[in-house]
């Protein structure tokens, strides 16, 4: 248990923003794509984020000592189930029969808004692992 | 008066606490966008001053984190709210740094009594 930990923390943190940016990139930048990898137009997807359960060797010392620290984990991306889009469109080749065309359930204003909360997150966790690197290097400072 | 006393002591448990303090706020704010965590912290003021108060011996103090399960500000269940989160951070950071310069500066006095500086 020390401040290593929060360094940690705050890592896995970043990783986990990082990751949220990441696919929130690939909702943007399919957002017009009717032809995904199943050949049915692409699906927005979205990352499910949940407490770290703690199996490391640092995690069980750590609750050796009474400490539930464990930071943060992907449990998943999952893909939106809401409807996709439906714009008319004859000339489009994957038109359907009366015209539609049938386009990714992604809205690109609610992808920049992810964007933007994944980005600040990311920031706060940077600003906690400085302040904790600031802080073990301050104890340091006591062996002078 | 010993060498290490009460004070010192105290200082240090202090310190002990405000670092596993910092863990927890850090723990918040990984978790800022993680659906239906609970807010995690210790009050370790509290703990410190009731071991004081009973006697306890304060270099063995341990300090217990609580989650907190009533506390929801997010329409996903979460407990994070990160500007808060951020000044808490902010503000223990500030008091581990007086408490490392109280003790560094309490090092010094001892350095200068016996004669090493």
């Amino acid at each position: 248990m020390g401040l290593f930990d929060a360094i940690d923390v705050a890592g896995s943190g970043l990783a986990a923003e990082r990751l949220r940016m990441d696919v929130t990139a690939g909702n943007l930048a399919n957002a017009q794509t009717t032809q995904g990898a199943n050949g049915q137009p692409y699906r927005r997807r979205e990352v499910v984020l949940q407490e770290a359960s703690g199996q490391s060797f640092g995690s069980l010392l750590a609750s050796a000592s009474s400490s539930p620290v464990n930071g943060v984990q992907v449990a998943g991306i999952v893909e939106d189930p809401s409807d996709p889009r439906r714009v008319y469109d004859p000339g489009h080749p994957d038109a359907d029969a009366q015209g539609y065309v049938t386009l990714p359930n992604v809205n690109p204003v609610t992808e920049m808004v992810d964007l933007i909360s994944a980005s600040r997150s990311y920031e706060a966790n940077v600003t906690a692992m400085q302040t904790a690197k600031q802080l073990f290097s301050k104890t340091l400072e006591l062996l002078r | 008066m010993s060498l290490f006393d009460a004070t010192q002591l105290s200082l240090e448990a202090a310190l002990r606490g405000s670092s596993l303090r910092q863990t927890l706020l850090t723990d918040n704010l990984a978790n800022v966008n993680t659906p239906g965590y609970q807010r995690k912290d210790v009050d370790f003021h509290a703990e410190l001053a009731s071991a004081m108060q009973s006697g306890e011996a304060l270099d063995t103090v341990s300090f217990s984190p609580t989650s907190d399960s009533a506390r929801v500000v997010r329409a996903d269940g979460s407990g994070i709210d990160a500007d808060q989160e951020s000044a808490e951070l902010a503000k223990n950071a500030l008091e581990y740094q007086a408490l490392v310069s109280i003790a560094g500066t309490r090092t010094n006095i001892l350095q200068i009594a016996m004669g090493v500086r």
